[in-house]
């Protein structure tokens, strides 16, 4: 490594330019594909995916199941337009505002666009909005009228009301379409694609700006809050990046008041930068929402080095006054704790290769690479830039040892540096009651996440998230697919001939030939075509005999038939609607949606709108003529939503108004429980699928995949400590800082009451990563320092010398340089900032406080007085 | 593919009806309208209709159907009958359409298991026929008086007509496009335009017969591509003038079938 050094300290401008170069090519590779698609094909484009489904492989059966189950039951993903007005006494049922909504609808209905010969946009013919759904009212004595709610804008402030209350004698748009209060509306325009939700959301605002109303209007649901999510995150990559970076500088300048010298560390941060990303988009991985982060996580790190390298030479040159003398002496100082901290730090982002999460794998393999590369450039652009440098600017760089005792940094350190050799006892009774707090906090932790509160709470998104959520039964969407056991109904080659046995040879033996022909494995229904067939022979049956056998031939199978059509008995309905009165009553759920509602709202317009009639009729040929009684409407595709044709399998809506993963994890407990306390009637199994439910199982597979990620690296990293220290306690002892710091960080997290999310669990990667360096230099140079002044208590004066001062001005440096991520929209970025400044605050402060103090306590345990130190300095670097 | 050899079959059926003089659009609708909705003065089919989802996944429904056309000139107000088969659960519902002219038609249905005659006061005649991809304007029959037609186009065997809604907001078309046979006056398809100009909506006749004297579609389907999927019709036991009695016609036989005509 030294040698590496020095071979680029002799050659400065080689380093420089090969870094340069490659740094031009990796963006040309990037730029490339992008600016030209379709030229570069062998190249990749940068790719945006802002979507939280892929936190999961594609593969992954809730993800399978969940695609399945849209398209088994006709649902897309909506983008959520709610309506509000404050003003009017009415709300939003007035004339101009309904007009509004009118002509909104039509507008989005026509949003529509061919892209690769496949239609792309708004599935017109599913929104569900007052102008394209329909209701069912009595309409005089002995009839029933369907109608669209809205056909036409109102025209008058009482037909505008009466949209309202039309609407909300109908259960699926009471608290849907129309909010509780009667004051608000919401439209749920649905698009063929997530990736369509972007330009529908722009094209509505267009719209909507044209409007002169004193309407709100709230865009949202969940695609458009990912693709916001998207267009925020480039703002943060291209703001809050930059200008961490800014600062870091800032800071750099003021501790080392050396211009040129402190743009080495920056130069060194962007090649690191640029290089990893382009690989990352050279290799066709996609610019995720944690891969978004990379850069943010690789710049501290990369500075770390720098920081170390500049704050010795810093310490040294005045007494040196030559920079080439001064390099090697920091150099060989140097460059094993370098090594084994960037060695250590791959290590804790390496290991999330292992979470079973694609985009968290991608984070770790790719800040583990960037962390090796800002080492490599940092051994050998640092010694160049400053042998490239004219000695004459380097006039007056740095402090004279004993300058720097005396600054306050200096002072205060070495006052530690007392505190800890006299008071060890103390300062670990601290960290044994800081531990104990710590483990308390850790138990309070409450694991949670919802991408929606990604957003900041200000964000227009939020904003909308609320007043939806406060005014209709909530914007969070799962789905209950309910369907009888796999095995059910399979054995029907071996039910039929037993049923059959009763008629007459006649119809019955061609009916059992055609069955032998029944494929084992159907695609269509057998039993349909197997009626379909009886059926052609009745009608074709030339006497009474022949009719009235074939007749008797289809009633037993349609009776079969019905048997297996679940969702149309009575109390299988009745059962589905009572877990719905349960969900309601949970206290999670704002409303379900599912068949019997229908069944009871078209039942109670049947007989004369009686609300005692708003019930599942006892037969299941009442459910089916119910039924049939709706789908004369304008949406009878609106029933295939919540069952299949053959009505075996049935779907219910469920809103929720929390995208909490605590809040659906209670809820799938509550359904558990309650069909474990109540069997179905029928064996039914039931099975949860959209995007709230999707994001409780990524969260599960992250929780815990970090932490056996985390228990991996962390035995990796003690196993390395162990070898470069040749020392078991020493490597335990240089574990103890980052032990102390995360479980301080993870109860802090615990006690404030912050949500365990995704950038939190990737936190416990960065301060194994962090938090091993400082311990890592101390320990080094502790040892190093212990044997060249032959005893600890001078050992500990020379530590806390230019040692602390290093880690020191790197925990200001670094620490401070993250706090404007605070200032993002985006909460994981506020968070990571935060988290980050405390992570590298802890571990300082551990590092230089524990590890002193247990020295003192043990000095016979870890020194061994007698003999030299088993580490000479150039052999052990 | 059956439908390239419609015209063909539909000229050496209808041999007779040959035609001299230059029609109007509107003549050529007004007699298309007859040959399609108004052979005879009744007749009766037995339909099995056959709806296939976007998916692929199929739902047979069997009835039959009784027409009678009100006295007077072709083209004016017809009764309308229906009677489920098939599936079990809707046997024995029954539909009643009283088809007019200048105003809304009346229907109405009996639902038997709840014993019910209910009147369906329809705002408008484009909603789902029991849930397929007809509506109920494609099975009675639109008013052409609601349209107004153009000739487009002549080809060999057929009139191209272009119909443009009189009250566009009433509808969900903007225009629609009908192939009339020019010997026979089948329609044989008509596409449907939204706004934007695109076809959503086709309806096909996809085999015809002459049955007692009359061109008769036995098999037509309509597919829809914003719901996906299309429904086909097939007729059979295809009667013409069995002089159904106007009674048939009434509330009170909903509930008591008239089980000659069904079977």
């Amino acid at each position: 490594m030294l040698a590496l050094s020095e071979y680029t300290a002799a050659r400065p401008r080689i380093g420089f330019i090969i870094s340069g170069l490659l740094s031009l090519l990796i963006i040309a590779l990037v730029a490339a594909p992008s600016l030209k698609p379709g030229t570069f094909q062998f190249l990749h484009p940068v790719h945006i995916d802002t979507d939280p489904e892929n936190m999961l492989p594609a593969d992954e059966p809730v993800r399978v199941f969940h695609n399945a189950m849209k398209q088994q039951f006709g649902l897309y993903d909506m983008v959520v337009v709610g309506v509000v007005n404050r003003r009017h006494p009415q709300g939003v049922f007035n004339v101009d505002s309904l007009g509004h909504v009118y002509q909104l609808a039509t507008y989005a209905q026509q949003l529509r666009w061919e892209e690769q010969g496949r239609q792309r946009g708004v599935v017109a013919i599913d929104m569900i909005a007052p102008s394209s759904v329909d209701y069912i009212e009595q309409a005089g004595p002995g009839a029933v009228r369907f109608d669209w709610l809205m056909s036409r804008p109102p025209r008058s402030e009482d037909e505008a009301l009466a949209v309202a209350d039309r609407a909300m004698r109908i259960p699926f748009l009471n608290d849907t379409l129309v909010s509780r209060d009667k004051k608000a509306v919401a439209l749920y325009i649905p698009i063929v694609s997530k990736s369509d939700s972007y330009r529908v959301a722009q094209r509505l605002r267009e719209k909507i700006a044209t409007f002169d109303s004193a309407d709100e209007y709230h865009i949202t649901g969940l695609p458009v809050a990912q693709d916001q999510f998207g267009v925020e995150m480039f703002k943060q990559m291209a703001i809050s990046a930059p200008l961490a970076m800014l600062l870091i500088f800032v800071l750099m300048w003021w501790f080392f008041r050396h211009l040129q010298l402190v743009l080495a560390p920056l130069i060194v941060a962007l090649i690191a930068v640029i290089v990893t990303m382009g690989l990352l988009v050279i290799s066709g991985n996609t610019i995720h929402i944690m891969s978004s982060m990379i850069p943010i996580f690789i710049m501290p790190i990369a500075v770390l080095d720098a920081v170390h390298i500049l704050s010795d030479f810093f310490d040294r040159y005045p007494a040196l006054r030559d920079r080439k003398a001064t390099l090697r002496a920091v150099m060989t100082e140097l460059s094993a704790p370098m090594l084994f901290t960037s060695i250590t730090t791959c290590a804790g982002f390496a290991s999330l290769a292992f979470t079973p999460i694609p985009p968290v794998q991608v984070f770790g393999v790719f800040v583990a690479l960037g962390v090796l590369l800002a080492w490599l450039l940092t051994i050998t652009l640092i010694p160049a830039y400053i042998m490239l440098l004219p000695e004459a600017s380097l006039s007056g760089f740095g402090m004279q040892a004993s300058a720097s005792r005396h600054t306050p940094m200096g002072r205060l350190l070495q006052c530690v540096g007392n505190i800890t050799f006299r008071h060890g006892k103390l300062i670990l009774l601290a960290t044994v009651l800081l531990s104990a707090a710590a483990v308390y906090g850790m138990q309070q932790i409450r694991i949670n996440d919802n991408p929606v509160k990604w957003f900041d709470q200000q964000h227009s998104i939020r904003v909308a998230d609320s007043a939806l959520n406060e005014r209709f039964g909530g914007t969070y969407m799962a789905y209950l697919a309910l369907s009888p056991p796999p095995a059910a109904g399979t054995d029907l080659k071996a039910e039929l001939p037993v049923r059959l046995a009763d008629l007459q040879p006649a119809c019955r033996q061609p009916l059992m030939r055609q069955i032998d022909t029944l494929p084992a494995v159907a695609d269509a229904d057998p039993l349909a075509q197997l009626i379909e067939f009886a059926l052609a022979q009745q009608w074709a049956a030339a006497g009474d005999s022949g009719w009235q056998c074939w007749q008797s031939a289809t009633a037993v199978l349609e009776q079969m038939q019905q048997q297996r059509a679940l969702f149309k008995q009575p109390q299988v309905l009745r059962y589905v609607a009572g877990l719905q009165a349960h969900l309601n009553s949970t206290g999670l759920v704002g409303k379900s949606n599912g068949l019997p509602d229908i069944v009871k709202t078209v039942h109670r317009d049947l007989l004369l709108g009686a609300e005692a009639e708003f019930r599942i009729p006892d037969t299941v040929a009442a459910v089916a003529q119910t039924l049939i009684t709706y789908q004369s409407s304008h949406r009878p595709q609106d029933l295939w939503h919540f069952v299949t044709p053959d009505y075996r399998n049935s779907n219910l809506w469920i809103q929720l108004k929390s995208g909490d993963n605590r809040d659906m994890s209670a809820l799938v407990a509550a359904v558990d429980d309650y069909i474990a306390a109540n069997p179905p009637p029928v064996a039914l199994q039931h099975d949860w699928f959209g995007l709230t439910y999707i994001n409780v199982i990524w969260q599960d597979k992250m929780v815990s995949g970090m932490l056996q990620a985390f228990l991996g690296s962390f035995a990796i990293v003690l196993v390395m400590m162990v070898l470069l220290f040749r020392s078991l306690w020493w490597g335990l002892l240089s574990m103890l800082p980052l032990t102390v710091t995360i479980a301080a960080i993870y109860g802090l997290i615990g006690l404030i009451g912050k949500d365990y999310d995704m950038p939190v669990a990737v936190l416990s990667a960065l301060s194994l990563g962090l938090a091993i360096d400082y311990a890592i230099h101390f320990l080094a140079r502790s040892r190093y320092l212990h044997a060249a002044s032959g005893g600890w208590e001078q050992g500990i004066k020379a530590v806390f010398g230019e040692p602390a001062r290093a880690i020191s001005r790197n925990v200001i440096v670094i620490g401070v340089g993250f706090l404007p991520l605070l200032a993002a929209p985006l909460v994981p970025y506020q968070t990571v900032g935060v988290f980050i400044s405390a992570i590298l605050v802890f571990a300082g402060a551990a590092s230089l406080l524990i590890l002193p103090a247990i020295l003192s306590l043990f000095e016979n345990l870890f020194f061994d007085t007698r003999e030299q130190p088993p580490c000479e300095t150039t052999s052990c670097r | 593919m059956r439908n390239h050899f419609l015209p063909l079959a539909l000229s050496l059926l209808m041999a007779a009806g040959a035609q001299a003089a230059e029609m109007t659009a509107q003549e050529i609708v007004d007699r298309a309208n007859r040959a399609a909705y108004y052979q005879g003065a009744d007749g009766r089919a037995s339909v099995h209709m056959q709806i296939t989802d976007g998916q692929g996944r199929q739902r047979n429904r069997h009835f039959t159907l009784l027409r009678r056309n009100n006295p007077g000139p072709g083209g004016g107000g017809q009764k309308f009958y229906l009677y489920f088969h098939s599936p079990a659960d809707v046997r024995k519902t029954a539909f009643m359409v009283w088809k007019h002219i200048d105003s809304d038609d009346d229907r109405w249905m009996y639902l038997p298991a709840l014993d019910l005659v209910k009147r369906i006061a329809a705002s408008d005649e484009r909603t789902s026929f029991i849930g397929s991809h007809f509506f109920y304007e494609d099975v009675s029959g639109r008013t052409p008086a609601e349209d107004r037609h153009e000739l487009l186009e002549q080809t060999a065997d057929y009139y191209v007509i272009r119909s443009t809604p009189k009250q566009p907001q009433a509808v969900e078309f903007a225009h629609y496009k009908n192939w009339i046979h020019k010997t026979s006056f089948i329609p044989v398809k008509s596409e449907y335009f939204d706004g934007d100009g695109r076809i959503y909506r086709t309806y096909q006749a996809l085999q015809v017969e002459v049955i007692e004297g009359f061109a008769t579609v036995i098999r037509a389907s309509i597919s829809d591509t914003r719901i996906g999927g299309h429904t086909t019709l097939g007729y059979s036991n295809v009667d013409y003038n069995l002089d159904i009695a106007e009674a048939i016609f009434t509330e009170r036989y909903l509930r008591n079938p008239p089980r000659q005509y069904l079977r």
